[in-house]
């Protein structure tokens, strides 16, 4: 046992089972909120694969066809994601893990080292396909009566599906590391950023949506499948991995693909490890030298921050987030990534082509207006967990400093909430303008959106800055730890609370005004005073969650420091 | 027995270790000095086998890190500046686990762990989880994993740093008893009395380079200063004598 690879796995083991039996306060309540998130996302999703199987049972062999192709579409995703993840895992797990220190001085032979390493990238790189891929497959098993050797197969296929996209992204972080200069070995992640966003809008211009809309530019019913299968490929894994699932759905054994998957998993395997064992160790000490500091001379931030009209106190604390910021690449690589789903996200309103809904065009477009207002808002949401929430605790072992400063919490708080809220209002301002325009919607609506998301900003900043207060973990190795912690899960279910009763305040009036406009019919007094009276709600519960979020993070703040 | 041989470790241009040789015999406790940065832990950690060398050579008991890097390390017991421990794993855990590194098996282990947690007075600690030691205790911890396989080489960055008074007693007497049972022990400290009142010989090493070497005595004639005091020695070979403008700053 102590000279297998497995020995190795040991301590991560014993810490889980530790932290298990060591329960701390809020266990149960992040328990039942991960838990109730986890099952939810669970059942919607089997339900989802089953009743979609169902639907296409009812198109024999045409239905059997877009199941098939439905599996390697699933498989083509997962493709991209896991190759992604096992390049971000395997920076950490190879290269920037604080275990390594013990481990590379202790007489541990490098093949065993690797195949500890390995195995633990690909299991935290494909936790989480697994999580969903087996709704999925449990889905399509149980709609389609699949006999055992479906479920066997599913097992026999993700594994060898996993480990050879993680080991190519391996491969790459090992290359990456070794090639680059070492002083940037965090700043990998960035390069990887913009090469999954490049790989998402490559995919999504894959997919060429909007087409399938269009039944006329079609040539023909060929043309439309050829369009849905232009990127299944037979040389990739997914294809092989739908294949196989498929063969087994129906009863049957697909045994080139099932070699396929196997062979090529473990000679990636094999020739990973002939790779570590050349190249890891330089690759190690490389990553050992000190990062370069980025942004080094930022002296017009320091000129800019001194026309600002904010105290000096702020006017530092601003000055220091900026700078920590931009000098943390993953930070804003993270940012890069979300820009291009926004980029995405509005070129999809740009070809979706509504005023060919005869008749229907002008309602349909008033709709997307508050459904892209509800995006902006999750994208808000989502910002502001990721990066506002998390703002207290990145002061870290240093929070010291502010607390023994003659700073009052107050300040240092509200200085956060400023620092958050500028560039997170403009983004969405942008986004919902954006697309509103390119939609094309009611001049009224474009306005009333538009004035919405400032106070949806004010409210979700506020709220993501107070809580992140209450609910601080300075122990957090990064950002994304504490976006992920019990304070974070609460922030996103009180999000998207606030984010309902927001559209249903705002959508009642906005649609009463336009149906009345759409008659030309002049509003009743009544109705007006109700419509301002709905609106004032939606500007007072703006307020309310805003100001009362910051109040109580002030608060705990103070006790913390009493 | 350690020996490094014309050690050199560049970063871009600039060189933190250049061409820095040591021998330390079997037996003796040899002292490595220098001031904040001047490439101390860089040459421990190659010894240690954690980074690199761009050029030259280190052996640990007669086995070259590079090319015999587990026989190497099986003889090498290493305390670095900054020790990493598993938090969420009791001391016991923690140093079972180590044990097995080294390939130590059977039912001696759980006597030789708990020798060393009682040599460390860490024993009513064992089940405990790290996360709640104290610095102090964490230091003794990752000197218990350090011996427990009875290295026939020590290199130790820093042995003294957050120990209480007691704790540096016992530090020392491990120290000494060790290399009197022939274990070779290379101490980098900043504590230049544990330097003097401890090591058989000394290395001073400034700006990547080895400025002084020799017994604590041809170290103080080679700075040829009159003071017997190896402060004052360290400060004249470093240059950081002049520190006049203390007075004014402060």
């Amino acid at each position: 046992m102590k000279g297998a690879f497995t020995y190795l796995l040991l301590p991560h083991l014993w810490s889980s089972r530790n932290r298990a039996q060591r329960r701390e306060k809020g266990d149960g309540v992040r328990a039942l909120l991960f838990g109730g998130v986890g099952v939810g996302v669970f059942i919607a999703l089997f339900y989802g694969a089953a009743w979609l199987t169902w639907q296409l049972q009812d198109y024999d062999e045409l239905g059997d066809y877009l199941l098939r192709l439905g599996l390697s579409w699933i498989f083509m995703t997962f493709l991209a994601f896991l190759t992604f993840s096992g390049i971000v895992t395997a920076l950490s797990t190879f290269f920037l893990s604080d275990d390594l220190r013990l481990l590379l001085t202790a007489p541990v032979a490098s093949r065993r080292l690797f195949y500890a390493r390995f195995t633990r990238t690909v299991s935290q790189s494909s936790w989480m396909v697994v999580v969903f891929v087996t709704p999925i497959l449990l889905g399509v098993g149980v709609a389609d009566c699949a006999p055992t050797r479906f479920y066997v197969t599913s097992i026999l296929t993700i594994v060898p599906f996993a480990i050879i996209p993680v080991a190519v992204g391996t491969a790459c972080t090992l290359l990456l590391v070794n090639v680059f200069p070492a002083r940037r070995a965090r700043d990998l992640l960035m390069l990887m950023g913009f090469l999954f966003s490049g790989a998402i809008v490559i995919l999504l211009r894959m997919i060429r949506p909007e087409q399938l809309v269009r039944a006329e530019s079609l040539p023909d019913v060929t043309g439309f499948f050829s369009t849905l299968q232009s990127p299944v490929t037979p040389l990739l894994p997914s294809f092989w991995a739908g294949e196989l699932l498929f063969a087994s759905l129906k009863g049957g054994w697909d045994l080139l693909h099932a070699g396929a998957l196997w062979t090529t998993a473990l000679a990636c395997c094999v020739g990973l490890r002939a790779a570590d064992e050349r190249w890891h160790f330089s690759g190690y000490s490389r990553s050992q030298e000190a990062p370069k500091a980025r942004f080094a001379h930022l002296r017009a931030l320091d000129v800019m921050a001194r026309f600002l009209p904010l105290s000096p106190v702020r006017r530092q604390l601003l000055v220091k987030d900026v700078k920590i910021f931009l000098r943390d690449v993953s930070q804003w690589s993270q940012l890069l990534l979300l820009l291009a789903l926004m980029l995405i996200y509005l070129y999809n309103f740009r070809v979706l082509d509504l005023g060919r809904i005869p008749y229907m065009s002008g309602f349909v477009k008033n709709v997307y207006a508050f459904v892209n207002l509800a995006m902006a808002g999750f994208v808000l949401s989502t910002v502001a967990v990721r990066f506002v929430f998390p703002m207290v605790s990145a002061e870290g072992p240093a929070f010291w400093l502010v607390r023994k400063s003659p700073i009052s919490m107050h300040d240092f708080l509200w200085s956060k909430f400023w620092t958050g809220l500028f560039p997170i209002l403009l983004l969405t301002e942008t986004l919902t303008i954006a697309a509103n325009e390119l939609l094309d919607v009611d001049p009224f609506l474009k306005i009333v959106a538009a004035v919405a998301v400032v106070f949806l900003s004010l409210a979700l900043v506020g709220l993501a800055a107070g809580l992140g207060a209450r609910y601080p973990r300075f122990t957090a190795d990064n950002p994304s730890q504490v976006a992920g912690s019990y304070g974070g899960v609460a922030f996103m279910i009180l999000a998207v609370l606030f984010l309902i009763v927001m559209i249903v305040l705002l959508a009642w009036p906005s649609t009463t005004y336009l149906f009345y406009q759409l008659r030309h019919r002049p509003i009743g007094t009544g109705r007006l005073v109700m419509m301002g009276l709905s609106f004032g709600a939606a500007v007072a519960v703006s307020l309310v969650t805003w100001l009362h979020s910051m109040r109580s993070g002030v608060r705990a703040l103070d006790a913390m420091s009493n | 027995m350690i020996a490094v041989h014309n050690l050199v470790k560049q970063y871009g241009k600039f060189t933190a270790v250049d061409g820095v040789s040591l021998d330390v015999p079997p037996g003796e406790i040899h002292g490595f000095l220098g001031p904040n940065g001047a490439g101390k832990t860089t040459t421990l950690r190659m010894i240690a086998g954690l980074l690199k060398p761009t050029s030259g050579r280190v052996e640990v008991n007669g086995h070259d890190v590079a090319k015999e890097p587990e026989l190497a390390k099986a003889s090498l017991g290493f305390i670095p500046d900054r020790p990493f421990i598993y938090d969420k794993l009791t001391a016991g855990e923690f140093l079972r686990f180590h044990a097995g590194l080294y390939g130590l098996d059977g039912k001696g282990v759980m006597d030789r762990v708990h020798e060393m947690l009682d040599l460390f007075e860490l024993r009513r600690w064992e089940n405990e989880l790290v996360e709640s030691f104290s610095h102090g205790m964490k230091q003794r911890l990752v000197m218990c994993a350090a011996f427990l396989h009875r290295p026939r080489a020590v290199a130790v960055d820093e042995p003294m740093v957050g120990l209480d008074p007691r704790g540096a007693r016992l530090i020392k007497d491990v120290f000494r008893r060790m290399s009197e049972r022939g274990v070779a022990i290379l101490m980098s400290t900043h504590t230049l009395e544990v330097a003097q009142e401890m090591c058989q010989r000394l290395s001073i090493i400034l700006k990547g380079k080895i400025v002084a070497q020799g017994t604590v005595d041809e170290v103080k004639k080679l700075a040829g200063g009159s003071d017997d005091h190896l402060t004052s020695v360290f400060l004249r070979l470093t240059g950081g004598s002049a520190l006049q403008e203390i007075d004014e700053a402060v």
